[in-house]
């Protein structure tokens, strides 16, 4: 309560200064008058009263001041004066004033850009009523070493009512899906869920309303509730579109509600978000009869009750898959070892980006850094230079302490400036940064600067003023005050316990920009390495274009049932494709290299359980691949290696045997020791298919990514295993953007109703595939050229400043008949030591962190030997030019003249 | 900002308290009610007393208003307020117990050690 008071007076001081202070002064007028009105009364003359008067009440400003520093305001006055003359330095230094406002405006900047993004995506919670309860389901197997299984509907059943665990779980279904009735063709992302997919998220609906259990069908649901921007693009924002019926793949659904603008599916989408919102009851056509065996669920998101932790709710759905298991032993072989896993919905969506994003982070945190050991450099050479006005105000009286506050103001004032700068740069140029990071890294679109933001940035701010200040701020208070008068009056300011600092700044310095460069070094011969890779095929004169057929709910609404109804459109396709002037060859495949095109993928990889003829089926080995269904011209298009056997013809069609090409990663994992020509193999667990025979092996192709090995593949002919995801491959020298108008004229005079997508070349798609490691390898290596260059102005700075403050010990030794090499040797040395120790403190601190970067690396072991030669080699070379430069100047002293100066 | 209370302006903060807790006084009525309680016997340098007035009054002990003065000028009138006469209170006891302890401690002859 004490303090309450104090505090309230502090504020009436601080509002009423000025009041206050004249109502002070009045009071002590009053006091003297007073007195001396007492002294005339006992005899004395007006004017000795007043004298006296005044000699018995003392110094009259120091008693104010008194006054001041009871009520706590003197600080508050000091801060005024020690800004106004901070302001005043700045002012009459502007060349250090920029550069240090420049760096630090650059440095705040790039780290709280960066930071918003990390905020927005890691950091900030789904915005989802109390997202943190919501999970990930996944199935797994260990024993066949696999995650994320398929599901059946007992098994959906068992985690609602028998775990305990849940208050909802909905399935998801995710994908393409064409929307018509629009002024062109649309391809547009999907999701299925379950009735309470909405409820269980907490959306509430800007027009119309959501699913509920009311809507419950058996199949799907003839209502479909669409995105704010579907609503917008497709709907010019109509108040009246709930009633509406819209096709999507040819079903007709009567709209029933838009969502809230900023809504998003928590899921990976292929391309975009998704627009269009149905709910399926599971248990009706199109969907098999409920059996646990038939897993054909594919993704499944969980509330948890409210009061469980993740680790109650794991253990409980672990107890769980162990009693399935038993209850149910011809369901879950137990080689299989089946069983349930959660995870925090917000990992899975963005734990795939975080090393990223905090590599990036550590990058900008290492630059400020550094950039704020430049300006402690700085300043402390400045504080060199100011001992003896230091020096002269301790003589006078100042504390210590008094005078390590006023440097302080003056540091924390400059990065103040600095910070606010770099939150201008950062406001000013986010969006643009926001361009260059890769569409993949999710929830992008919640990236702004709010408070959070704001405040990392004024702590950043506060923080480097406190590392650049700190130092000279302390060096100051140290003056010795006889010797810096002397130092001081002679004109030299490099003493030993300066140097020191200096050159332990230096160090450090030099230490933080060795570890960006190890970063990027690392980062860049990744990608190096990538560029190089060989994918297996030609890139080069390839422009590819997607479509999508589209799964109507009900099948006779499908123009392209079954094997011989997509053979037709196959044909007809390539026939077109071909027709066009300039293409040289066509060919389709279900899946394009690198595009990871398939939403119900696992780390980008959409593999498949299949048997092999001649092995038995309790065999433990995990048999699965990725299948991709090709035309037979498709390993010629992209002009990839057949290595043994046949390719594919146009005989290979349905009716007759069917065949599969095999790459080589399929046939060493699977027919290590064998001839897998002539093998069979059957995808999927039905005994009823036929079986399909091995005809070809190609080497490998990088389907799935540049930076992704050893996934087996199993190549079938389209006529015989098709697929409703389409993209064609052309080989022709005609750019993308040319034939993009032809081949949507092609396709939709076959059916008006395709959606045509993403046509571009393969080199771009190849590029694309790279695009967020090239953003965090191109990042990192400007920031470590920034560091190297910062670390050389630095070395540079801290040499030239010694040469001038020594030059007349220089011109004594020469004038005494040192050499110029010795005076050369003598700042060489001193350059060449500082960059010794700076770079083998920088190599142990990066060998001991490189492996934190190991997730972001492909071909490179994070001790690459080859980048941790060829830094500390390179930063050395920079340093020693960087020294050498002064040195010789050194040299070039004339003894004569700096004598004579001095 | 010196923070150590040395025993004098512990003593004046003390006196001026207990000067206030008779009636409101302005600064220098406050000089003149210590010296005459005193006796005369106290040796007060007057500028120091504000620092005390405005610090008590930072705490909360004292309150100000302006007012009239005997001469009819405007002067500022310090009174006591309610938790300076908890203060007070409790300054006096505590001075009182140290003054009775060192005064023991000071009669105390060669015999009684």
């Amino acid at each position: 309560m004490n303090l309450l008071a104090r505090f309230r007076s502090w504020l009436k001081w601080i509002a009423n200064r000025q009041k206050l202070e004249s109502e002070m002064e009045t009071e002590v007028r009053f006091h003297l008058e007073s007195y001396a009105a007492d002294l005339v009364r006992k005899g004395l003359s007006q004017q000795e009263a007043m004298r006296q008067a005044r000699i018995e009440f003392g110094g009259i400003e120091t008693h104010k001041d008194d006054v001041r520093a009871s009520v706590g305001i003197r600080w508050w006055g000091e801060l005024g004066s020690d800004l106004h003359y901070g302001v005043r330095l700045l002012r009459k230094n502007p060349g250090f004033t920029a550069v240090a406002i420049l760096t630090l405006a650059l440095g705040v900047g790039a780290n709280t850009a960066i930071f918003s993004i990390v905020n927005a995506v890691l950091l900030r919670p789904l915005p989802f009523r109390d997202a943190d309860r919501l999970v990930r389901i996944y199935f797994n197997e260990p024993g066949a070493g696999l995650r994320a299984v398929r599901f059946s509907k007992p098994e959906l059943d068992d985690l609602q009512t028998r775990a305990g665990v849940f208050e909802d779980v909905t399935p998801i279904f995710e994908g393409s899906e064409n929307l018509t009735g629009t002024k062109q063709p649309e391809r547009v992302e999907g999701v299925n869920g379950s009735f309470s997919y909405f409820s269980m998220l907490g959306v509430i609906p800007q027009i119309g309303r959501l699913f509920g259990p009311q809507d419950f069908a058996p199949g799907f649901a003839p209502e479909a509730v669409i995105s704010d921007g579907l609503w917008r693009r497709g709907y010019g924002a109509d108040p009246n579109v709930v009633g509406r019926t819209i096709r999507i793949d040819g079903d007709p659904l009567t709209i029933i509600g838009v969502l809230p603008r900023g809504f998003r599916h928590p899921g990976p989408t292929v391309s975009g978000d998704a627009d269009v919102f149905g709910a399926a009851g599971l248990s009706g056509d199109p969907f098999p009869p409920p059996m646990r065996g038939t897993r054909i669920l594919i993704n499944g998101i969980g509330r948890l009750k409210p009061g469980l932790t993740l680790a109650q709710a794991q253990a409980r759905l672990t107890a769980m898959a162990a009693e399935l298991r038993h209850d149910f032993p011809t369901d879950y072989p137990p080689q299989a070892q089946w069983t349930i896993e959660i995870q925090p919905l917000q990992e899975t969506l963005v734990g795939n980006v975080r090393p990223m994003l905090l590599v990036l982070l550590g990058a900008v945190t290492l630059i400020v850094f550094i950039v704020s050991l430049n300006i402690a450099n700085l300043l402390l050479a400045r504080a060199s230079g100011r001992q003896q006005e230091m020096a002269v105000r301790l003589a006078l009286g100042a504390s210590r302490g008094r005078m390590v506050r006023q440097m302080l103001t003056e540091s924390m004032l400059l990065s103040l400036i600095g910070g606010a700068a770099g939150i201008a740069t950062a406001v000013g140029t986010l969006g643009f940064i926001l361009r260059l990071v890769p569409a993949n890294v999710p929830r992008l679109n919640e990236v702004r600067i709010d408070w959070v933001v704001l405040a990392f940035a004024l702590l950043i701010s506060l923080l480097t003023g406190l590392v650049f200040g700190l130092a000279p701020a302390l060096h100051s208070a140290k003056v010795a005050l006889s010797s810096a008068i002397r130092e001081g009056g002679r004109g030299s300011g490099y003493s030993t316990a300066t140097g020191r600092l200096r050159d332990v700044l230096i160090v450090s310095e030099l230490a933080f920009a060795v570890i960006l460069m190890v970063g990027a070094g690392l980062l860049l011969r990744t990608m190096r390495d990538l560029l190089q890779e060989n994918p297996g095929f030609s890139p080069t004169q390839v422009v590819t274009a997607n479509t999508w057929l589209g799964v109507p709910n009900d099948p006779k609404m499908d123009p392209y049932l079954g094997i011989p109804g997509k053979a037709t459109f196959d044909r007809e396709l390539l026939r077109r494709m071909k027709a066009i002037p300039g293409v040289e060859l066509a060919a389709i495949t279900s899946s394009l290299p690198t595009t990871n095109s398939n939403p119900n993928a696992v780390d980008g990889v959409a593999i498949e359980g299949f048997a092999i003829q001649d092995r038995p089926a309790e065999s433990s080995q995990d048999l699965r691949a990725e299948r991709i269904r090709i035309s037979p011209d498709y390993f010629k298009v992209l002009q990839a290696t057949l290595l043994r056997g046949r390719s594919f013809t146009e005989g290979d069609e349905d009716g007759k045997q069917p065949v599969a090409i095999i790459d080589e990663s399929t046939a060493r994992k699977y027919w290590p020791t064998r001839d897998p020509l002539g093998r069979q193999v059957r995808f999927g667990t039905d005994p009823t298919k036929p079986w399909t025979t091995v005809v070809g092996i190609i080497k490998d192709i990088k389907s799935d990514g540049l930076d992704i090995d050893g996934v087996p593949h199993i190549f079938v002919s389209t006529y015989q295993d098709p697929s409703k995801e389409v993209s064609v491959v052309l080989r022709t020298s005609l750019p993308a953007a040319l034939l993009e108008p032809q081949i949507r004229h092609e396709i939709q005079s076959i059916d008006p109703g395709l959606p045509v997508f993403n046509v571009s070349s393969m080199n771009h798609i190849l590029d694309q595939s790279l695009a967020s490691r090239r953003f965090s390898a191109d990042l990192v290596g400007g920031f470590a050229g920034l560091a190297v260059l910062l670390a050389a102005i630095g070395i540079y700075g801290l040499l030239a400043y010694m040469v001038s403050q020594r030059s007349r010990e220089i011109s004594i030794r020469m004038a005494l008949g040192a050499g110029r090499d010795v005076v050369l040797k003598l700042f060489l040395q001193k350059g060449i030591v500082l960059a010794g120790l700076g770079i083998v403190a920088g190599m142990v601190v990066s060998a001991s962190t490189a492996s934190l970067m190991g997730s972001l690396l492909y071909g490179v072991r994070p001790h690459d030997p080859a980048v941790f030669v060829i830094v500390p080699a390179l930063l050395f070379a920079v340093a020693v030019l960087a020294s050498y430069l002064p040195a010789r100047r050194a040299t070039k002293v004339d003894p004569m003249i700096a004598l004579r100066e001095a | 900002m010196g923070k150590q209370i040395d025993l004098l302006q512990g003593t004046l903060d003390m006196l001026i308290l207990k000067a206030v807790s008779l009636g409101p006084l302005h600064g220098y009525g406050v000089l003149l009610r210590i010296q005459q309680i005193s006796g005369e016997q106290l040796e007060i340098q007057q500028g120091s007393l504000y620092p005390a007035l405005y610090r008590l009054e930072h705490q909360g002990w004292i309150a100000s208003e302006w007012g009239e003065s005997d001469n009819n000028r405007k002067a500022k009138f310090y009174s006591l307020t309610a938790a300076g006469r908890r203060q007070l209170h409790s300054e006096t006891e505590k001075w009182n117990r140290m003054a009775s302890l060192i005064a023991s401690i000071l009669r105390t002859t060669s015999e009684q050690v």
